[in-house]
């Protein structure tokens, strides 16, 4: 540790550098972790709605929506079809916005549409359910899930490439600075390390303080990124709720049953971001440091 | 021990620096190597602590082989000696107590360890009282010091000394030989020099070195230049 801070002090403006080299490539890191994490609780959220819904106009009968209920599913094209009526209707609005007193006065039963929620038994239904159930009276509108679901898919994977992008030239980056840096404390410790061999000191005797140093900077500049990172995330907290009102709890598919939830963030998320973030920032600066003094200690 | 059997050693450029050179070195046996700048010295002592390969010939050192080109074990015979230099090579952002430690840590001496040893080899070189001290803060005389109690800190078996009173003045170099004089018996020393005076009147075992070749082994031998 002492020669730690011993080196940084000798080299305050090439530590500062890899420091904050690192601090951004884990920043941004975090902060596309974050985004595509939350993308995915929406898509698995997504994906676990029903496939078509079916509103209905408010005049229409119920009698009217179960004779086309049983029209879908004589069709031997649906696994299942759901019945919501008004009231079932008014009872999940209530538990979605229970915390909201404001949006509960106004509404009833009355103003709430019927629906159907279907599943078909293959994807390839889906589509010709849509368009069978978009002709008959008395809907007033079908949500095809699908189109969202893709949309989803396809934002998802633009999201990861683009992040991947990014952090892998922020990788570069943070390799090049770290390896150039390093050089330079070796360069300055090219006295110590040529006596230390001749002591009988063996490479990786030598490249240990280089590697914990690495590991070191990647955990303090990890820390500092999540701290930084959650203080902005808290501040726009009240304004992401209020703008994401009506959006249950997310998680990634079955990590949910570990209190993995993304939105709003669990401390367990909150814990597992720090946890990655650290570990990778570690990693960075080890490999970083590694490189560096294979080529320049030998 | 150490043992040079018929060592040669050229450069990849041509120009030989020792020629079928042999001698040997009982255990805690004090000798000198003299000989005038280029005789070989330096590459002898090279030779010793592998920073060179020899061309040809056998060097034994203990029970290490480092004829072989492919020689792996050198930190490994680098833990036995200790090393003396003309310039003492005391790194200046660390005070006394920390440049002789060094050497211990290389060795994987634990800290309670390291403090105590360093106490006993800084009294051996009079630096007693003077661990906290930086080179800056040092006379060249103490620095070599420094650099001595580096070299036999940890129990070193073999001392290498490269014209260590080369820089100094002829009554320092004087205090400095008086350590040396001390390990006497204790340790393998090799002391190169060009010290005539120091030489001569310790009357100890001298190797002289002419250009490239051993010139001489004399048991209790004088020397001149």
């Amino acid at each position: 540790m002492n020669e730690i801070i011993t080196s940084i002090r000798r080299t305050p403006y090439q530590s500062l550098a890899s420091f904050l080299i690192l601090f951004f490539t884990l920043f941004l890191s975090l902060f596309f972790f974050n985004l595509t994490s939350f993308f995915n609780g929406i898509l698995s959220y997504v994906e676990t709605r029903p496939q078509v819904t079916v509103y209905f106009q408010n005049q229409t009968k119920e009698s009217d929506i179960f004779k086309l209920r049983d029209s879908v599913v004589s069709s031997g094209k649906t696994q299942s079809v759901k019945y919501i009526s008004k009231e079932d209707a008014l009872k999940i609005y209530r538990d979605l916005n229970k915390n909201n007193p404001l949006l509960l006065e106004m509404v009833t039963a009355d103003i709430l549409p019927a629906s159907l929620e279907i599943y078909a038994s293959k994807p390839e239904y889906l589509a010709q359910i849509a368009e069978y159930l978009k002709k008959q009276p008395g809907v007033d509108e079908v949500i095809f899930q699908k189109d969202i679901v893709n949309k989803l898919i396809s934002l998802t994977t633009g999201l990861r490439r683009v992040s991947l992008f990014v952090l892998l030239f922020l990788l570069l980056i943070a390799f090049i600075v770290l390896m150039t840096t390093t050089a330079f404390k070796i360069a300055l410790k090219k006295e110590e390390i040529e006596l230390l061999h001749l002591l009988g000191a063996s490479n990786m005797y030598i490249r240990k303080p280089f590697l914990y140093e690495g590991m070191l900077f990647g955990l303090a500049s990890g820390t500092l990124a999540f701290a930084i990172f959650y203080l902005i995330f808290l501040y726009f907290f009240p304004f992401l709720s209020s703008y994401f009102t009506g959006i249950p709890s997310l998680s990634f598919y079955w990590l949910g049953n570990f209190g993995l939830y993304v939105w709003p963030p669990s401390a367990y998320f909150l814990l597992l971001s720090y946890v990655i973030t650290v570990l990778f920032g570690s990693l960075i600066g080890f490999v970083g440091n590694y490189l560096s003094t294979s080529k320049y200690i030998k | 021990m150490i043992k040079f059997d018929n060592v040669s050693k050229k450069f990849p450029l041509g120009n030989i620096a020792l020629k079928d050179v042999s001698f040997e070195i009982a255990d805690n046996e004090f000798v000198f190597l003299v000989g005038p700048s280029g005789a070989g010295k330096t590459t002898i002592l090279k030779l010793i602590m592998r920073q060179y390969a020899p061309s040809e010939g056998t060097i034994i050192v203990d029970d290490f082989d480092l004829s072989s080109q492919n020689f792996q074990p050198v930190g490994e015979l680098r833990k036995r000696i200790g090393i003396v230099f003309q310039d003492f090579k005391v790194l200046l952002d660390k005070n006394v107590m920390e440049n002789v430690a060094l050497s211990l840590r290389v060795l994987g001496f634990h800290e309670q360890q390291i403090t105590k040893a360093v106490r006993e080899a800084l009294e051996l070189v009079g630096l007693k009282g003077k661990e906290r001290m930086f080179p800056a803060q040092l006379s060249a005389g103490e620095l070599q010091r420094v650099a001595i109690a580096r070299a036999v800190v940890g129990n070193r078996q073999i001392i290498i000394a490269d014209e260590p009173t080369g820089n100094l003045d002829p009554k320092t170099a004087w205090e400095i030989m008086k350590i040396f004089k001390k390990l006497e018996g204790e340790k393998t020393i090799l002391f190169a020099t060009h010290n005539t005076d120091i030489v001569n009147s310790l009357r100890k075992r001298v190797l002289i070195l002419k250009e490239g070749s051993l010139t001489k082994d004399l048991k209790k031998g004088g020397y001149e230049l």
